[in-house]
């Protein structure tokens, strides 16, 4: 069966049996291009979710699928950090394993904001050297 | 097969291709009216003149050979200055590697002159490092030639270490050593794959750059950055590899030649690829040593020249390896040799994992390397030293070097003058690909413009070396 | 040249041997799995010394680190680094300014290295291309913001990384 590819093709009726019938598919090859099946590593507190199948070959094997309220506004840097090292390979263990470090003055995560509103401007963190020049005021007489 | 006939046809028949050269002008003149505006002629005097005869049009004499004879030669009277076209190749041609900008002059579809025009690069890399630290320096040097990063940055430390008259620890050497034989298989698998996609083969180079890409992680692990790694410095290297990195470093070379087969059979053997490269780019040897050509360029002429040879630096005289020598010096035997280079790398990168030693990774002098982290905030003394190194950095006694590497691409070489204070008085830079561009007009002239593009491809240039 | 070469030239050119050969090579290679990745949803490799965009730290109790030695503005190649410091109100020593143009920098590692008190490193993000060239003219405010934001990262890097440094 293995020889002539069929266990592929049967493998094809799991993926999209996995993944919750035709037209879930359908919205999931839409959304992530693509079509997995895996099992649920984890979820972030921003509605992402990390999935990990070891048999596809080291770089595919963990993936993400991105909350899907962006649609197709996904970037790739709204992985948060702790799940950057688990995603990059950098650790076998996820945080929902080993919990990351936490201090009160952590911010949250944000994506790259380049080409928004909320876009970084950059600005200078001391008092001006120099001031420009305030013409007096003429009296009135 | 017809088209294989007549390419065969105009190379080995000169007098065959200024026919075709001929035709081609003949056509140019006639067209000489356009509508552009440049060179618009008028009728005048002198040509009108030559009209000036008795012509009977009836439809007896048009029918008669010798009146259209007498036609066609008056018109050939009106081509009689025919120049050569000029081309601009680059710099944005995709074959031009970089910014190569190549003015040919072209007779027909032969090259008369090749000109490299080089400089669209030009960093001031040298003058920047007379205003640098030996630290600060480093950096420049994997810019340099952009494709064998770590092989610049090797040259470099070993200029610096033989001016501070300093050794480095037996592991720090295979560490280069294994690293400097990636970075050539870095640098030839870039050679042979663009090589191959400029002559019309993409594949291959597909196929390598996955590889490529395997390598890079290797960098980026040892490293942290997958190009310009700033790893080897004066004194060792800046950390030690990691665990697990000499594992999958063995595994990628036990696998990668299979990869060099399969482009074999790809090229090797191919007729296109072969049509294409041999008798191409021919450098007789007293040539490749009249232009200086070093590496691959020289060793495909038939001249067994390898500095890591003749004077082994860091691990090469501890481990084996051969030279490949081609016979007849063309684009063929060069690719030839590249392959086999990259073979005897993994030999080199297998020997080096099973010697390597363990110890110290970079010398022990407090006074050139900074201390480790712990050691920096444990200790007083060395926290100076730390303070002393990142801000001053290390002064270099009084002296003049030149010291020279077996880079992929041939000999790089760095001249550094010292005098006594911790920047260098100056560093010239002596690039190998320099010497190959020169000869591009030796090499070149004579050639069909299609050969052009084969001849950068197997001459290895990269710019930033160039251009510096 | 003997006969065997002869006729085995004269095969390979007759019937294409070569070129059938290459052709087998390229089949053998459709049918195997693409080594390519899906990027954004997943990702290649990383190593815990990977030098990306630049984050001030903090120590755990919130203070900032950095204490304005400027060996990272010293040490700088690009000199990409501007530090300005005075004296707060509680008598230490801290920055005012500290800005790094992202522009300049060329990735070396250097500051974090010079770094005494591992205030200054090389984060892990490397997705913060942006549209302007102003919005990577980093302040220290966008500094500290990004240490605060990877923190739980850094600080794995740091320790996966720490036998070796």
């Amino acid at each position: 069966m293995s020889y002539f590819g069929v266990d592929k093709v049967l493998k094809i009726f799991k993926i999209i049996r996995a993944n919750g019938g035709i037209f879930k598919s359908y919205r999931k090859m839409y959304l992530y291009d693509e079509l997995k099946i895996g099992k649920l590593i984890g979820e972030d507190k921003y509605g992402n979710k990390y999935y990990e199948n070891n048999e596809y070959f080291y770089g595919r094997n963990r993936w993400i699928e991105y909350n899907p309220k962006h649609n197709l506004e996904y970037d790739g840097s709204m992985v948060p950090a702790e799940w950057f090292g688990w995603l990059h390979y950098k650790t076998d263990t996820p945080p929902t394993v080993k919990p990351p470090v936490q201090y009160k003055w952590l911010v949250d995560h944000t994506d790259n904001k380049t080409g928004t509103p909320d876009q970084y401007v950059p600005f200078t963190t001391t008092p001006q050297k120099i001031q420009s020049w305030v013409p007096p005021k003429a009296k009135k007489p | 097969m017809a088209s294989v006939l007549g390419m065969n046809l105009c190379r080995r028949s000169p007098a065959f291709a200024k026919h075709l050269g001929l035709l081609g002008t003949t056509n140019l003149a006639n067209c000489s009216n356009q509508k552009r505006g440049a060179h618009r002629w008028y009728p005048d005097v002198n040509w009108l003149k030559q009209y000036d005869t008795p012509v009977l049009y009836n439809e007896r004499h048009l029918a008669d050979e010798d009146g259209l004879e007498k036609y066609e030669e008056r018109q050939q009277l009106l081509e009689k200055d025919v120049k050569n076209l000029f081309l601009n190749f680059g710099p944005q041609h995709p074959a031009a590697h970089g910014v190569l900008r190549l003015v040919l002059e072209l007779d027909g579809e032969l090259v008369l002159r090749a000109d490299p025009h080089i400089g669209l690069l030009h960093r001031g890399t040298e003058k920047l490092i007379e205003y640098k630290t030996y630290t600060q320096a480093l950096p420049y040097f994997d810019r340099l030639d952009y494709v064998s990063m770590m092989c610049n940055e090797q040259c470099y430390s070993l200029a610096v270490e033989k001016l501070l008259n300093i050794d480095v620890p037996l592991r720090a050497k295979y560490i280069r050593t294994l690293f400097a034989e990636i970075t050539r298989i870095l640098n030839h698998i870039m050679a042979v794959g663009t090589h191959a996609l400029d002559i019309g083969a993409i594949t291959p180079f597909f196929w390598l750059f996955e590889e490529r890409e395997k390598m890079m992680e290797f960098y980026e692990r040892v490293s942290g950055a997958r190009m310009h790694a700033a790893y080897i410095r004066p004194g060792g290297v800046s950390l030690d590899m990691p665990l697990g990195l000499m594992d999958d470093i063995y595994d990628f070379a036990a696998k990668f030649n299979e990869r060099l087969d399969e482009t074999e059979d790809l090229l090797t053997n191919n007729r296109i690829w072969r049509q294409r490269t041999i008798d191409i780019g021919l450098v007789t040897a007293e040539d490749a040593l009249n232009y200086g050509f070093s590496g691959v360029m020289l060793r495909g002429s038939g001249i067994k020249w390898d500095l890591r040879k003749t004077q082994p630096y860091d691990a090469y005289d501890k481990v084996d390896f051969d030279v490949p020598v081609g016979v007849n010096g063309d684009c063929f035997d060069r690719y030839l040799c590249r392959l086999e280079e990259m073979r005897q790398s993994l030999r080199i990168i297998e020997q080096c994992l099973n010697q390597m030693p363990s110890g110290d990774v970079k010398t022990d002098d407090a006074k050139i390397t900074p201390p480790s982290r712990t050691e920096m905030k444990t200790s007083m003394e060395a926290i100076i030293h730390h303070f002393k190194l990142f801000s001053q950095g290390y002064t270099v006694p009084a002296g003049v070097t030149y010291t020279a590497i077996e880079a992929p691409k041939g000999e790089f070489g760095v001249y550094l003058i010292s005098d006594g204070s911790s920047k260098p008085y100056r560093c010239k830079i002596k690039a190998p690909g320099f010497a190959h561009l020169a000869a591009l007009d030796k090499i070149g002239r004579g050639s069909f413009l299609a050969d052009i593009v084969a001849i950068i491809g197997t001459l290895d240039v990269v710019f930033g070396e160039i251009d510096r | 040249m003997a006969w065997k070469d002869i006729t085995d030239r004269a095969a390979t050119t007759i019937f294409f041997s070569e070129i059938f050969r290459g052709m087998g090579v390229a089949l053998a290679q459709m049918l195997k799995e693409p080594a390519t990745i899906n990027y954004p949803f997943e990702k290649g490799p990383l190593s815990p010394r990977f030098r990306g965009e630049h984050a001030l730290r903090r120590y755990p109790s919130g203070e900032e680190r950095c204490i304005a030695c400027k060996l990272c503005e010293a040490i700088c190649p690009a000199q990409a680094i501007t530090i300005e410091a005075e004296t707060r109100a509680d008598g230490s020593r801290r920055t005012t300014r500290y800005d790094i143009d992202m522009t300049k920098c060329i990735y070396c590692g250097f500051c974090q290295e010079a770094c005494p008190v591992d205030a200054i490193v090389e984060g892990p993000n490397f997705e913060f291309s942006t549209e302007t060239h102003e919005e990577l003219l980093y302040n220290k405010d966008k500094l500290l913001n990004n240490g605060d934001k990877w923190e739980p990262e850094i600080a794995a890097n740091i320790e996966a990384d720490h036998l070796y440094r």
